[in-house]
């Protein structure tokens, strides 16, 4: 049994230092510098086993510190006015009995399950109650230390920190027996990331109760708690001689990792058959053009659900808010003038909401999956005048699909900036509605830019590229920093429309230098 | 015309691939690309259609005016997977090709009359392409490729997920286009590349080497390739 555990722990690890390995590759720049060998670079190796190891101790406390101190302590902290055992008690209790099904550890399909017991064929029952063991042995240990962090100095009862740790391992152990009972009955497995309707019902029920019934004064009495504890405690004991028992591993591993596998492996599949269901089967859609406007009217008139839809929604909905904040101008005018100064400043905060409404990634993704892919296998379709003809048809096109809603906006926020009490310089009227179009245009560029540059997918549909996603990540990087920005509206508003005209020319200047060299499927 | 190969070479980190490819095809013939998994045959057909570029020598056109650049238009390539713009119609792909392709063909004929001569079925040209099976994808890709004219076919694994009779079809077209132009197959099907080819060759250790079919039969020339493959195990 320790043997199993041991040769699974170190399976487990490998992939894991080479998880990390892998994913140090994929860095730009850095990733260049590194030989393809790293697998085998002993100092490379060192470096990611101590991050495994780093990532194993996390495992144990992180996650429990983080569980308590958000969900219980911090409520707790809210409902000053209630008893605090009591009350510590009675979130805890119900989360608990959750997690105990939500989070089973023996019925959560996962990699190193399926690597060690269906490719490897290591003796399920060895594999299964060596690793289950130490997962129950994380959760006392990572628990016992949290909640004595927690606990101790809010002044909750010794007896309390001690004893929760194995109250949930007990309930854990309790959802073990019944799905092994269920599985011996059945035949069917449980797994715990398919949860069935009951299960969903059951948990909404007992988030309400952990959070609803302290909001209305209404607690559990702690000595129910106590009794419930006690009652855990001893079923789980109890439930532990039916896993000991239990001898239907391998069995029920056979029906539950490889269908599991499986949706791992088809997520690019799946990607690709949401974007293919994207175009609308309606035949009576037609074009009159010629050539290149042909296909690309016939590719947005077939994209319409994730292209001209979605930015009507968006700019109905930006719409309805925008005369909602009108009519409570007028409701509440007392508001107006903190209304008026939060715009003059606010701006920097509508780069995110323009980068967050942008078609953009949609739009080259469709582009890729549904025409890109299998267009750019025909040499015709590589010639570099074809390719920026294309591009320019294209640019064209997301500009017009992304400005109907920032004019929505724009013009909503300056008609607000004008009713909350305007402006002592109108000038900050035009840069406003300017900024805020020059952003949506900025974003528009941007995403076709970068998907002519980098053209990041490969013949699999699958995203290969690092420093693409590198580009992406600090594109929202900038744009969730600007949201925490308080700048006047005249000198960011000036800056960004610089900045994006500057932009704009750049990457229109960089698309026809590179672009027919670069816009190939990757190898 | 030619197809010439001079010193061609692509590394992938320090794995030689491609060491140095020189070869000469020549118009109105179908070559045989035959070579072990990983021998580096997509890798040559990438190269030659600047999918990816090489590390090293070059390659070009040896026609009656002189040599000159392959050019993209030149290139007619099939993919063992077929890949077609699933949001259009055969129709629609087929017009739109012919409309951006109007100066290499000036004088294009009625859209039925090449759907006809893949045998598309009329109730198939009007539907969209993603609701197209694997053949019909491959019969569009084909039919593409050939309406371009291309100097040099290149067909990497095309027949291997046909149906029996779509396949046969699909070899009869192939002698029938090799007239006027460089076709070069690549399989892992000796049997199909003994029976449609005429000429192999084989990429072994990153270089090219014609097999010379001489005087043998199908079976000794058969014999011939295995041994020639087999080797490599133990070079």
């Amino acid at each position: 049994m320790l043997n199993a555990f041991l040769q699974s722990f170190s399976l487990k690890n490998t992939y894991r230092v080479n998880a990390i390995l892998y994913a140090i590759k994929q860095i730009p720049l850095v990733g260049r510098l590194l030989p393809d060998s790293l697998y085998r670079v002993k100092g490379l190796k060192i470096f990611a086993n101590v991050l495994a190891g780093i990532w194993e101790v996390l495992t144990i406390f992180a996650g429990k510190f983080l569980y308590l101190g958000l969900m219980v302590v911090l409520p707790c902290a809210i409902w000053e006015s209630l008893p605090y055992e009591t009350l510590f008690l009675h979130i805890l209790i119900p989360l608990t009995i959750l997690g105990a099904f939500a989070n089973t550890y023996l019925f959560n399909p996962t990699r190193d399950k399926y690597y060690a017991m269906i490719l490897l064929r290591m003796n399920a029952r060895d594999y299964a109650l060596s690793n289950y063991g130490y997962a129950l042995l994380k959760i006392l240990v990572g628990m016992l230390a949290a909640t004595l962090a927690f606990g101790l100095p809010s002044g909750l009862p010794l007896w309390i920190c001690l004893l929760f740790p194995f109250f949930v391992a007990g309930c854990k152990l309790i959802v073990v027996w019944i799905s092994l009972a269920d599985y011996e009955r059945r035949g069917v497995a449980n797994n715990e990331n398919k949860l069935g309707k009951l299960a969903w019902l059951v948990g909404a029920l007992l988030i309400a109760a952990a959070y609803a019934l302290p909001a209305l004064g209404i607690l559990l009495p702690w000595q129910a708690s106590a009794v419930l504890f006690a009652a855990g405690i001893l079923a789980g004991l109890l439930s532990l001689r039916k896993l000991l028992s239990f001898r239907e591993f391998r069995s029920m591993y056979q029906q539950l990792l490889p269908q599991a596998m499986n949706q791992r492996a088809n997520v690019t599949q799946a990607t690709r058959t949401r974007t293919e269901k994207m175009i609308s089967t309606d035949t009576s859609v037609t074009s009159h053009k010629e050539g290149f406007e042909f296909l690309n009217e016939l590719f947005i008139r077939r994209h319409q659900k994730i292209l001209w839809k979605s930015s009507k929604r968006i700019s109905v909905v930006a719409l309805v808010l925008l005369i909602a904040a009108a009519a409570s101008l007028f409701l509440f005018p007392e508001a107006k003038e903190e209304v008026n100064a939060l715009l003059l400043v606010y701006l920097p905060y509508f780069t995110f909401i323009m980068y967050a409404i942008n078609r953009g990634t949609g739009f080259t993704q469709a582009l890729f999956i549904n025409c890109d892919h299998s267009l750019l296998t025909y040499p015709f379709y590589k010639k570099p005048d074809m390719v920026l003809r294309l591009f320019r048809i294209r640019l064209r096109e997301i500009m017009k699909i992304n400005l109907l809603p920032a004019i929505v906006i724009g013009v909503g926020l300056t008609a607000l900036l004008y009713l909350s009490g305007g402006t002592d310089n109108p000038l900050n009227y035009a840069v406003l509605l300017v900024s805020i179009l020059c952003m949506s245009l900025f974003f528009s560029v941007h995403y076709l830019t970068i998907y002519y540059l980098l053209q990041p997918y490969n013949a699999g549909t699958e995203l290969k590229s690092g420093t693409y996603r590198f580009v992406l990540s600090a594109t929202y990087l900038v744009c969730f920093f600007l949201m925490q920005q308080r700048i006047p509206i005249l000198l960011f508003g000036a800056l960004s429309i610089l900045f994006c005209v500057l932009y704009c020319i750049a990457a229109c200047i960089l698309v026809y230098l590179f672009a027919p060299r670069t816009f190939r499927i990757r190898p | 015309m030619k197809l010439v190969i001079d010193h061609l070479q692509k590394k992938y980190g320090d794995k030689e691939v491609l060491r140095d490819i020189s070869f000469s095809f020549e118009s109105g013939k179908i070559y045989g690309l035959l070579g072990r998994n990983g021998a580096g045959k997509t890798t040559l057909f990438n190269c030659l259609n600047r999918d990816i570029t090489c590390d090293g020598g070059s390659f070009y056109l040896e026609t009656e005016e002189g040599p000159r650049e392959v050019a993209a238009e030149d290139i007619g390539y099939v993919l063992s997977t077929p890949t077609v713009p699933e949001f259009l119609t055969a129709r629609e792909f087929l017009k739109f090709f012919l409309d951006i392709n109007r100066k290499s063909i000036p004088n294009p004929k009625p859209l039925d009359e090449y759907f006809e001569s893949m045998s598309i079925d009329p109730e198939d040209r009007d539907k969209l392409m993603k609701d197209y099976s694997h053949g019909m994808k491959n019969k569009m890709q084909m039919l593409i490729n050939i309406v371009a004219q291309p100097n040099l076919f290149l067909l990497d694994e095309p027949l291997t997920s046909l149906d029996v009779v779509v396949a046969e079809e699909m070899k009869e077209r192939l002698r029938s286009l090799k007239e006027g132009r460089v076709t070069i197959f690549s399989t892992h099907l000796l049997d199909l590349a003994v029976d449609l080819c005429d000429e192999i060759v084989l990429l072994s250790h990153g270089t090219l080497e014609r097999v010379d079919k001489a005087t043998l039969d199908d079976e000794a020339f058969k014999e011939k390739i295995l041994s020639a493959l087999r080797e490599e195990n133990h070079a």
